[in-house]
């Protein structure tokens, strides 16, 4: 593989250092049954998309969409494979290497839009976040946490 | 938050080993001479580090020559640790391990990283001036000497045998201690005692 000419830091320290809240995240999404192998087959996403990233900002925010579009996509190719009974498709990724993000979040409600844009995109902590939609950091916490539940509700709709 | 367990890490790093996306795999090696930070590319091991060398600044040394897709993997990396290992316990006598001297970057340093991996075995010694000589290069010693210090690969690139030829072990990269107790296990260098 040839270098590229962004200075992106060796992948297995972003394994090392975000793999555990990760895990937790798919955890929310998928349930125990499932976490690791969204959280693999994520990783493994992210390894595919790596060397074509622009710039090395918010990678973390990056690792945290990857893994909630690999949990819809893993659990529909589940759910096919149990209506079907055929192998599961692996989902084409798009452009913005990280299989659809916003277009996931689209159909939630307004606010738990925001709060999954400024957590996962913007890659704001939850002090900015509060800081964003007027409330604490606890609050803004609470909003991205209702969030995330309401994705997994989508997800096993 | 419970860490990932070390089965899922190497499940992984099989995966990106197996799905061709690793550009480098790298594991970490308790030895007699500490720990060992060992890094592999696809044509042989690219890079060892000492434990007081900085790992972040020695991968991403790594990544910006090899690519930044690097995983960590006892597994991927078992015949070069056990290879290592018996070496530096005194249990093989021989250390034949592929090596990819791209982190040597220029051309000459390489050529005599080369030279002395291919010409200077177990039990002997070499001095600056002589591999010098033997790279073709024979008035290039101090250079040879840069050669030595830089090297990507220590221990599989013998640059401990090279001494200076006015007596002593010299310098190493890797602290002069290391350097006898690895002449000493080859017994280039007798004990002390």
């Amino acid at each position: 593989m040839i270098a590229t000419a962004v200075a992106l830091p060796p992948f297995w320290s972003l394994v090392e250092a975000h793999g555990d809240e990760l895990l937790v995240h798919a955890r929310k999404l998928a349930g125990e049954q499932h976490a690791e192998d969204v959280l693999q087959e994520a990783f493994l996403r992210a390894l595919r998309a790596y060397p074509r990233l622009r710039h090395a900002r918010h990678l973390r925010a990056w690792l945290y969409r990857i893994t909630t579009t690999t949990a819809f996509d893993l659990h529909r190719s589940r759910k096919r494979e149990i209506v079907t009974g055929e192998p599961p498709v692996v989902p084409v990724e798009d452009d913005h290497d990280d299989g659809g993000f916003e277009a996931l979040i689209a159909p939630l409600p307004e606010a738990a839009r925001t709060a999954l844009i400024l957590r996962f995109v913007e890659d704001l902590d939850y002090e900015a976040i509060g800081a964003a939609l007027n409330c604490s950091p606890v609050a803004a916490r609470q909003r991205v946490s209702t969030a995330v539940r309401s994705l997994r509700e989508r997800l096993t709709s | 938050m419970t860490p990932l367990s070390e089965k899922f890490l190497d499940s992984l790093a099989s995966a990106a080993v197996r799905e061709g996306l690793a550009d480098a795999v790298f594991t970490r090696l308790s030895s007699p001479l500490g720990r060992l930070l060992v890094v592999q590319g696809a044509e042989g091991i690219v890079r060892i580090g000492f434990e007081e060398e900085p790992e972040d600044r020695l991968l991403a040394d790594v990544a910006s020559s090899l690519g930044p897709r690097i995983v960590a993997s006892d597994g991927e990396t078992r015949t070069a640790r056990d290879a290592l290992s018996a070496y530096l316990e005194g249990d093989s006598e021989s250390l034949a391990l592929p090596v990819d001297l791209r982190l040597a970057r220029a051309p000459f340093r390489r050529e005599v990283l080369e030279t002395l991996h291919r010409e200077v075995g177990r039990g002997a010694t070499i001095s600056y001036g002589a591999l010098a000589t033997r790279s073709g290069h024979p008035r290039a010693a101090r250079a040879v000497g840069t050669a030595c210090a830089r090297n990507p690969v220590p221990l599989v690139v013998p640059c401990h045998r090279v001494l200076p030829s006015s007596g002593g072990v010299g310098q190493y990269g890797g602290g002069v201690a290391r350097k006898v107790a690895l002449l000493e296990l080859e017994g280039a260098l007798r004990s002390p005692r």
